[in-house]
């Protein structure tokens, strides 16, 4: 049976935790549902890289000024905290009756670095 | 900035930044201005539907500036002596603008 995926995790507000510089491992737990009614269900411990890297903004060299036509008078240095290292983890879906079981691969950090903020999601 | 130890700043801060001032036909000036620096906070998660990692990105940058503007020394006749740069009144983490800033990110 073909399986709707619902993502449910309480990863809101984690920011508090972890106020310490660097790129580090974050735990949260996934729950994942086959359907609306959480017919089958699965939770999983997995990781996610949460941090704080070093930026900076400052006045633009002149040969950015007269590159971008005189509109980027500030440059920004910047790096991000992202997954350097991920590996796949099974879910294991319990339905009632213990009748049958489903598995569900997902993504979880195993290494975090303060790296490039990729383009496509800056 | 300077009393806090840097080392464990979190957060964005205006910070002290000293650059060279240069353009063709002028003589170049140290100018020390105010800037912005820090840490602000980003991460990466995985989710289940693609592209299976949602990422969060802030950084450190100008939310507040003023325009300065001095006379660069020594410039040749026909060039106009004037320099103008921002001075930072207020720095947050953001989203880097590409319409007003360089976007530079390094490894």
């Amino acid at each position: 049976p073909v399986i709707s995926l619902l993502l449910l995790s309480s990863s809101i507000g984690w920011s508090s935790d972890v106020l310490t510089p660097g790129c580090h491992l974050y735990p949260f737990n996934v729950t994942i549902r086959s359907d609306r009614r959480g017919t089958c269900k699965g939770t999983h411990l997995v990781y996610a890289c949460v941090g704080y890297c070093e930026s900076s903004a400052f006045p633009s060299r002149y040969s950015v000024l007269v590159a971008s036509n005189f509109t980027h008078n500030i440059t920004s240095t910047s790096r991000c905290c992202t997954i350097s290292k991920d590996t796949k983890v099974k879910v294991r879906l319990d339905c009632p009756q213990g009748r049958h079981h489903d598995e569900i691969e997902i993504l979880t950090a195993k290494a975090c670095r303060c790296d490039m903020c990729r383009k496509s999601r800056y | 900035v300077s009393t806090i130890n840097l080392r464990r700043f979190i957060g964005c801060a205006v910070r002290e930044f000293t650059f060279l001032a240069r353009k063709p036909g002028c003589g170049s000036l140290h100018i020390t201005t105010d800037a912005c620096w820090g840490r602000c906070e980003t991460w990466e998660k995985p989710i289940l539907e693609p592209p299976f990692i949602e990422s969060y990105q802030r950084v450190c940058t100008y939310n507040e500036t003023r325009l300065e503007t001095v006379k660069l020394p020594n410039c040749q006749p026909n060039v106009d002596p004037t320099y103008t740069y921002p001075v930072a009144l207020r720095c947050d983490c953001g989203v880097c603008l590409t319409s007003t800033t360089e976007c530079i990110t390094s490894v």
